[in-house]
This record gives C-alpha cells, structure tokens and sequence, in this order.
C-alpha cells in the first residue's frame, strides 16, 4: 500500500481545486445538533473523533427514491424511457470506516445474478476517502463485525490522523491511485508508523458463533423479548449503511406520462410480506424483529458471506423504543 | 409514599394485572421501555428524567386481553395519552392500573444531563407535574429550572412570514422526510388498524419519500391529529431527519384551545372535539 | 442493462375463465424479442400496466408454444384491478422470466400426477402442456383439479380437451355445495379425491399447486400413497417486488423465492423456516 503524507491544507486545496462541474463534495458537517454527511458543505468536518452521521451516505448510492424509468402514452402506444443519470462524480470525504465498508456489502446484493446498475454508476462514479475512527460509544460494535478503526474496507484512499496538521494518506484501490495522481501529485511519501486509538468494544461477539445459533434457534423466546417493544417503525432501516430493501411503484404526472420509483422499504413494516390475499408470513412485531436480526446476521452470512452489519450503532441510537441490536446479537453470543 | 417497585411487586404478585409496561435501564444506564411480566421482572423498572418515552403508545400495540388489565407506569404528559385513548374508546378505563409518577422534566437522548437546556419544552407547560388520573402514585418531583421556549420563539417567527415564505419553509423541512413513519409508530394517537399511508385503493398518499409524498404524508399526518394530539413530542423526538413536526401539532392544538376551549386528553368522560360538535361553535378560522 | 425496465407486451386475446380470473394472450411489440424470449415450465414473469404498478403472475402457458405468452390472474388489489379493466390491443409490461423451473428433464421417463386447487391451475397449466407437447418422452399422466364451485374452474375447454386424451386421466372436482344441478365430476375437496383416485408412488413424480390449505391436506394423502418427499413438487408465492433478489421481500430464511424458487420439493420445504 503506497502511503503519503498530507497536511490539513493540502486537503482544503483539494476541496476548493476540484472542478465543481465535475465533482460534487460529500463530508460530514453539522447540521443543528448532529452530524450528517452534506454535500458541498462550506464547513466539512474531517475530524476523527466526530460521532457516526445520524444517517449513513447509502443514500448517495441507494437513494431514498430513484427513478427507474418513465413512460408516456400517446394514442395507444407507450414508451418508455431511460431516466438522465448525473454525469458529476462524487467524492466522499472523511467517511467512517463504519460506512466506506457498507458499499462492498451492499454490491454482494446488488451485483449477484442480475446486476443493479443504478448502484453500480454510482458507485464506480464516486471517490471514497476514508477516515480512521477515534470515537466510540454504548451503540457501536465495529469489531465485532470483522472490522475496526483503521479498516480501509470499501475505501479508495484512507487518511489516518498523524499529528495536529498531519495525516497519513494511504492508497487502497485502483481508483483511489488514479485520483491522488491526477488531484494530489506532488504528497510526500510517508514511511514512519501510525499510531492509532484502541477500540474498546463493548459488546464483543464472534459473529460465527452468532450466526450459528440464530440458524438453529428460529424459534426461540428471544424473539418475543426483543420485539415485543419494537414498535415497527423503519427508523433502524433507514439511518442504516447496509439495509437495502425496497419498494417499486408507480407514480403518474397525469394520465399520460409518470414514472416508475424504486423506494426505500423494510421489513419492520406490516405490510411489507402482506399479500393481498390479506395473508401475511410475518404477522407479527416478533416475527419483523426476528427478520430483522436473522437476515443481518444469518441469512446474508449464509447467502453471501457478509455479515449485514457495519456495527456503526446507529439503528441503535435513534431507535425510539430503545433496541440495541449489537446488545441483542451480545446476548446472544453469550447463550 | 410506596415507591414504583413495591406497587408494581403487589400488582403483579396479586394478578390485578397481567404485565406491566414500565422503564428500565440496561447495562449501559440507558432507559429504554420494558414489559415485567413477573414479580422478578419489577425489580428491574425504574423512573427518572431519561423515562421520556410515552408508554401510551403500547396500550394499543401490545395485546390487551378483552377483560383483562394491564399496569402502566406513566408521567403526566403520558397520563393525557391514557386519557385520550379511553376518550376515544380505544381502551377501557377499568383495562388500565395507572401507576402515575411525580415527575421532574425529561430529558431527550440517554447521554443528556439533567438541566435547562436540555429538559423538554413540553416540561415547561406541564402543569403541576404531578398525575391527574392514576391508581397509585409513585416517585417525587424535584424542582427544575424551566427550559426557554424555542420553539415558541420559531412559532412566532412562523407567523410574521408570508405564506410564500411558510410554504418554502415546511416544504424545506418535510423534503427531508425519508417515509420512515416512526414519526406514526411511536405516536400513542395513531393506532388505526391500516393507516392511510398503507392503503393503496384509492391511493390517497402518495408513497414515496419524494417532495410531493411527503408533504401529502406529513400534511395528513398532522390533519389528522387537529384536537387530538396530547402534545408528547414523541413523533419529533423519534424522527431521525429532525423535522420540527410538533410545530404543527402545537399549533393545531393552540387553534383547539382558542377556538374551541379544548384540550384533549384531560378527563375521560369528555366527549372529543371531532366527535362533538356544538351550535356556539366558533367557525372563524375556516376562511 | 436497466434491469427494472419491462418490455412492451400487446394482449391479443383475453378469456374470461371465471368471474374473477382472467387469461391474457400477450405477444411482446418487438418480434425479435418474442423470438429471443425463453423460459422453462414454472417460472414467473413481473407484468405491469403503467401508471398503476407491477405484479408477479407464473408464466401459465407452455414453452413448447412460443408464440405467445399466458398469464391467468386472479382481482386481488390495485395492479390486477386494473389489469381487469383493460382490452385487447393495450399494452403492458413485462420483465421475466425469472425464478427457477420444474426439473422437467428429471421427470422424463415418469408417471406424472398434477394436483391443482383454484388458481394454482396456473402454473401447473403451464407445465402439463409442456409434457403433453412431449407426451412420448413420460409415462401415465393423471390431473386433478379442483376449484369452490363450478363456477371458478378455470381452462373449462382445455380440462375437456385433457379428458378426451388418451394416457391422461383427468378428474375434476368442486367443493361441497359447489355443484350445479348437470355438473358430471366429482364432488369433494381435492385431498379426498387424491386419496379416491389414488394414483401409484412408483416412478411417479407429484406436483401440486394451491391454497395452502388444501397442500397442507393433500400432502398427509401422498405419504400415505407412498410418495417420496423429493417427488412432491410445489411452488411457493410469497409477496415479491424485484423478482431479481434484491428488494428483499419474499425471503423465507435464507432463500429468495423470488431467485432460489418458487418452484421447491417438499423436501426442500420442510428445511425452510416457518414463515410462508
Ligand atoms: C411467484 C408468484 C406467482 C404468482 N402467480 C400468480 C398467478 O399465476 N395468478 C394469480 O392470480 N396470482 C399469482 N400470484 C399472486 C399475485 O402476485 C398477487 O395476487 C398480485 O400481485 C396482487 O397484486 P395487486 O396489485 O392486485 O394487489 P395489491 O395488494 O394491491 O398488491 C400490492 C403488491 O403486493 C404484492 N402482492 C400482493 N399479494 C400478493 C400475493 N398473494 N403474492 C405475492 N405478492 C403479492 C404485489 O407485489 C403487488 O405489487 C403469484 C405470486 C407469486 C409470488
Ligand atoms: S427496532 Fe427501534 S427503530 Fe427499529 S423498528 Fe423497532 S422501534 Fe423502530
Ligand atoms: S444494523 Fe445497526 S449497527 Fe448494523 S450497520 Fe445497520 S445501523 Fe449500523
Ligand atoms: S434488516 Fe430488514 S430492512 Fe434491512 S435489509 Fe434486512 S430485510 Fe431489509
Ligand atoms: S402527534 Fe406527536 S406530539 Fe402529538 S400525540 Fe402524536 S406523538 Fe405526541
Ligand atoms: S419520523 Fe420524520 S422522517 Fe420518519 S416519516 Fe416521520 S417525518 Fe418522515
Ligand atoms: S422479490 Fe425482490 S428479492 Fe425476491
């Protein structure tokens, strides 16, 4: 791994050297009382020890509702059309290790057998340059999941905090080499060694084991304990970097022309397994629960190999009733 | 004064109730809700100024049985969540044991110290903090230094904007939404068996978290609220875009209470104010 | 490739088979892609009438006869109800085909036994046209199918047809009470009459489509039969979007029905979790 060093200013050059007709900007910045990834902020935050983004970036790569294409009826004839996709890439900057790794995850989904090109263009279109982590707290369980504050998962370039004005830059892909040879050509090699904070990982599992039990214990009182506060809200989906569900529908601009969107869905809703027979596989806040933790650590480990998990924490601390998905998995570990 | 555990230990040692729905704090210290279901279970509940969430909402999310009765531990401004929904005959009066707390303000996220700043604005406006309907009542209060009222101070801004301005400002706002309806899920006032939101014949809300859905969400979500709403803040404090919703809520009550000298949730044989309706009516507001 | 975008279909021909099921001929607008369009006995299709939605149907006519495609559908909600409502010569969409198939080329050489119950004739439609068109290459071939009332058989003609063959046994029921005063099949539910007809285990291969709960019955007669649980063949429908395996709707544990099914042995089906 080639690896430079690059001072704050040398970052801000970059910010304001990018062409803004080619390249949007994402970083994080504050938005009112928390964090969250703005795009072409005045003021990003490349700050190690800021918390995770109340919301993950998927939606720069899996929007919350995307055109898929539109149609228009003339006479009796139909056509479709394909919707514009941005030509502007993307660089996120300062992403947590927690989120960068999310991307490679989200692709086993999306790419195997049929391939999901609106999240393919978009992530072939984007620059990540990830952040080392220093914050920690109750909610998150990186570690857990295979991964920690260095992981350069999912990254093109990784910076990890050196000294007050310092950072080391490392190169991780293709991508990210191309982009300091063509935006940053002129860092100096960096050959001394990092030193980084220790995670503590309050909720240590091994999420083999976890896996193993929760494939064997589909029936299983846990379920009704989790759940039975859970009050079925899509909180825990939405804020999170690798759940991916969603809806398809159909939306008319008048009787003629409209469109067809694809939206952010999940299976903490009632409604999402009912059929219209009124019949529904999963009828109760238990059951949603049980999928909920099961396709996260089972059913994607078994499909794919992956745990759905970045163990970011964030399902965690905005969820309304509560729930600690990482205690739940913790707990579990401990059967 | 017999303190939250005793009289829940009783409860449920004596079966007056099948469950309690109650707080507790995990390993962390965090406070979440928690069902004790057994006399081991109450020694786990606890109540302080984290126990912000209103546990109202489960009354009609939980199974009640039909004759039963179930124990619930709630604070003053949940209390007027009881009431509403034996109002509006969701539940029974004799389905519910109060286990009314004295309270001393709430407090937003876990991490959240207990002073001004962060103490609800809902605290401020709470009457006496003391339970208005309950079977026993535990805890004490502790005098709290009031919280500024900001929103107030927005509420005020609001009403110097033009309507242009209004608009652009709601339609910033709710552009954010991205339909995760936690704002409904954690609101003890929405209980319908199929929300509008989920009902696809004929569609009335449009379904995705785009502009246009989502001002059709929020704007039926805080319709149907008009005199209903008990003012929990839960829908603004669960929602993870921050939308100011309770703004709208807030005024709507406001207009309720000035119009129509109303208040929901404040006794239980008073009948609602859309299920009501009276010749001396004021009709001003509809223009 | 926009993998969510349908090609165009025209309904040629529509048959109203009950009161609440329809048969829609449909032929893709472009003749190449009619020509290039294959799929196997048991997959599924997403049909969409634009501007209200898609929904999933199996393919109900045969692969043998590729000129054109059939889906029988049944008015449940929004899509269909507007797939209701539409006439020859419109146009919809179609993405498909997708899902896995009935393992034809194992069951050559066999006795076939199809049981269906109401609209479940659709996919099983599907499949016995497929091993009629090749009638030599499969044993003794026995249909059972049965619906309410005699009101909600579907495919009447061709169920005459298949009766009129010889090496098929076809027998019809309805339900209790479901008769009409000349009604000449069988009254009962289907269980009951697989245990009547009682078809041989013996180098015998079972499908059966239906509502859960006559499967649920029927499978109890087929052991009893001596059927083995690799022989016993159904197909699951749990709510699907995608159809592609990625909206992650129509999960049962770890398998997609929409990727992995829906076409399962009843081995396969008892490993899976409870929840369909
Ligand atoms: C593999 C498969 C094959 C099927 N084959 C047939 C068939 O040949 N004939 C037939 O009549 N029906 C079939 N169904 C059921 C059919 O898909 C639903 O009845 C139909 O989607 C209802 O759509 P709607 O828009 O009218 O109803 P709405 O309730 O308005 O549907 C909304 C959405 O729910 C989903 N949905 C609703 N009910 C079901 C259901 N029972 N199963 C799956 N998804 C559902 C659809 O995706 C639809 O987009 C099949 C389902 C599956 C999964
Ligand atoms: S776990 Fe929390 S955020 Fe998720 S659905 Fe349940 S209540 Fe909502
Ligand atoms: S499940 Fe929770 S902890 Fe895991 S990635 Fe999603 S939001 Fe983060
Ligand atoms: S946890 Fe639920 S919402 Fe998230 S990806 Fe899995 S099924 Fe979808
Ligand atoms: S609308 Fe909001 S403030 Fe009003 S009752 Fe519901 S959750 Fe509470
Ligand atoms: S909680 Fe907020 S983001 Fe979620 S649906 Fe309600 S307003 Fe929208
Ligand atoms: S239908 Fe979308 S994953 Fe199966």
């Amino acid at each position: 791994m080639k690896e430079f060093i690059i001072n704050t200013d040398e970052i801000a050059n970059l910010i304001s050297s990018l062409p803004a007709d080619k390249w949007d900007i994402l970083a994080p910045a504050k938005d009112g009382k928390s964090f969250d990834y703005v795009l072409s902020s005045d003021k990003p935050i490349i700050n190690s020890e800021a918390p995770p983004s109340k919301i993950s970036f998927k939606e720069y790569f899996f929007p919350k509702s995307e055109t898929l294409f539109y149609y228009k009826r003339e006479a009796n004839e139909i056509s479709l059309t394909e919707p514009k996709f941005a030509e502007k890439k993307l660089l996120v900057l300062a992403a947590k290790p927690c989120d960068a790794a999310s991307l490679p995850i989200l692709s086993k989904v999306f790419n195997w057998d049929y391939k999901d090109e609106f999240f393919n263009k978009r992530v072939n279109n984007s620059v990540i340059i990830g952040l080392s982590c220093a914050y920690s707290d109750e909610s998150c369980f990186c570690t857990s999941v295979g991964l920690d504050r260095n992981n350069t998962k999912g990254s093109d370039i990784f910076l990890t905090p050196f000294n007050d004005k310092q950072y080391v830059l490392s190169v991780v892909s293709d991508k990210g080499d191309s982009f300091v040879k063509e935006f940053l050509p002129n860092l100096t090699e960096f050959t001394g060694t990092k030193e980084t904070k220790e995670f503590i990982d309050n909720k240590p599992f091994d999420y083999k084991k976890t896996k193993d039990w929760i494939a064997a214990n589909f029936e299983n009182k846990i379920w009704a304990e989790t759940g039975e506060v859970c009050i079925g809200c899509a909180q825990c989906a939405f804020v999170c970097p690798t759940c991916h569900c969603f809806d398809i529908v159909d939306e008319n601009c008048d009787l003629n022309c409209g469109r067809r969107i694809k939206n952010w869905d999940a299976c903490q809703f009632g409604v999402f397994t009912k059929h219209a027979s009124g019949h529904n596989p999963r009828n109760s806040q238990e059951k949603r629960y049980r999928q909920r933790v099961s396709h996260k650590f089972d059913y994607y480990y078994e499909k794919f190999g992956e745990v759905l998990c970045t163990g970011c924490g964030r399902c965690t601390r905005g969820c309304p009733a509560g729930i600690d998905i990482g205690e739940i998995v913790f707990s579990i570990s401990n059967q | 004064m017999p303190d939250l555990i005793e009289i829940a230990k009783g409860l449920l040692e004596s079966k007056e109730v099948s469950f309690i729905i109650g707080y507790t704090k995990d390993r962390f210290g965090r406070v979440k809700p928690y069902i004790a279901k057994s006399v081991e279970d109450a020694n786990n509940l606890m109540f302080d100024h984290h126990s912000i969430h209103n546990l109202a909402v489960y009354l009609t999310r939980l199974k009640i049985p039909e004759n039963g009765r179930v124990g619930i531990v709630a604070k003053s401004c949940d209390i007027k969540a009881i009431i509403a929904l034996i109002q509006e005959n969701q539940i029974k009066r004799e389905q519910v044991y109060i286990i009314g707390m004295n309270c001393s303000g709430v407090v937003t996220h876990s991490t959240d110290e207990w002073k001004k700043e962060n103490i609800q604005i809902k605290c401020k406006y709470c009457a006496d903090k003391a339970p208005m309907l309950y079977d026993a009542v535990a805890g004490t209060a502790e005098p709290f230094e009031q919280p500024d009222d900001t929103q107030e101070v927005l509420m005020q801004k609001l009403e110097t904007m033009s309507s242009a301005e209004r608009w652009d400002f709601w339609a910033k706002e709710f552009e954010k939404c991205i339909k995760c309806y936690a704002c409904r899920q954690v609101c003890p006032m929405c209980y319908c068996e199929q929300c509008l939101a989920e009902k696809n014949q004929p569609q009335w809300i449009t379904t995705s978290p785009t502009p246009a859905g989502n001002f059709s969400w929020n704007i039926i979500k805080a319709f149907h609220m008009a005199g209903r709403c008990v003012g929990c803040h839960e829908c603004e404090r669960a929602c993870p875009m921050g939308i100011p919703l309770t703004l709208l809520t807030r005024k709507m009550g406001m207009v309720a209470g000035k119009e129509f000298n109303y208040r929901h949730g404040m006794a239980i044989d008073q009948p609602t104010l859309v299920g009501s309706y009276n010749f001396n009516d004021n009709e001003d507001f509809i223009k | 490739m926009n993998i969510y975008k349908p090609e165009l279909v025209e309904i040629k021909d529509i048959i109203e088979e009950t009161p609440d099921i329809r048969t829609l001929r449909l032929q893709f607008k472009n003749p190449e892609t009619q020509k290039a369009f294959a799929f196997k006995a048991g997959q599924f299709a997403e049909y969409s009438v634009f501007g209200e939605g898609e929904c999933t149907f199996c393919i109900a006519s045969s692969p043998t006869r590729p000129e054109f495609l059939e889906c029988s559908f049944k008015m449940a909600g929004k899509v269909t109800k507007a797939m209701s409502k539409l006439n020859i010569g419109d146009t919809m969409g179609l993405r498909g085909p997708y899902g896995n198939h009935f393992p034809i080329e194992d069951m050559k050489g066999k006795n076939i036994v199809f049981i269906a119950g109401g609209i479940g004739m659709a996919p099983v439609r599907c499949i016995i046209w497929n091993v009629l068109d090749l009638k030599d290459q499969f044993k003794d071939i026995s249909i059972i199918y049965g619906a309410r009332t005699v009101a909600d058989l579907v495919y009447k003609n061709e169920l005459e047809d298949w009766k009129k063959m010889a090496g098929v046994k076809t027998v019809v029921t309805v339900d209790p009470g479901g008769e009409t005063p000349d009604w000449n099949g069988e009254v009962g539910f289907v269980p009951s009459i697989v245990e009547k007809v009682s078809p041989k285990a013996e180098n015998t291969v079972a499908i059966i489509c239906g509502p859960p709960i006559m499967i649920k019955f029927t499978m109890p007669v087929l052991k009893k039969l001596g059927f083995k649980d690799d022989d016993i063949i159904t197909t699951l429908e749990n709510r699907m979007k995608c159809g592609l395996g990625k909206c992650g709707r129509c999960n049962i544990g770890s398998v997609y029905v929409c990727k992995d099914g829906p076409v399962f042995t009843y081995t396969q089906m008892q490993q899976l979790p409870d929840e369909f």
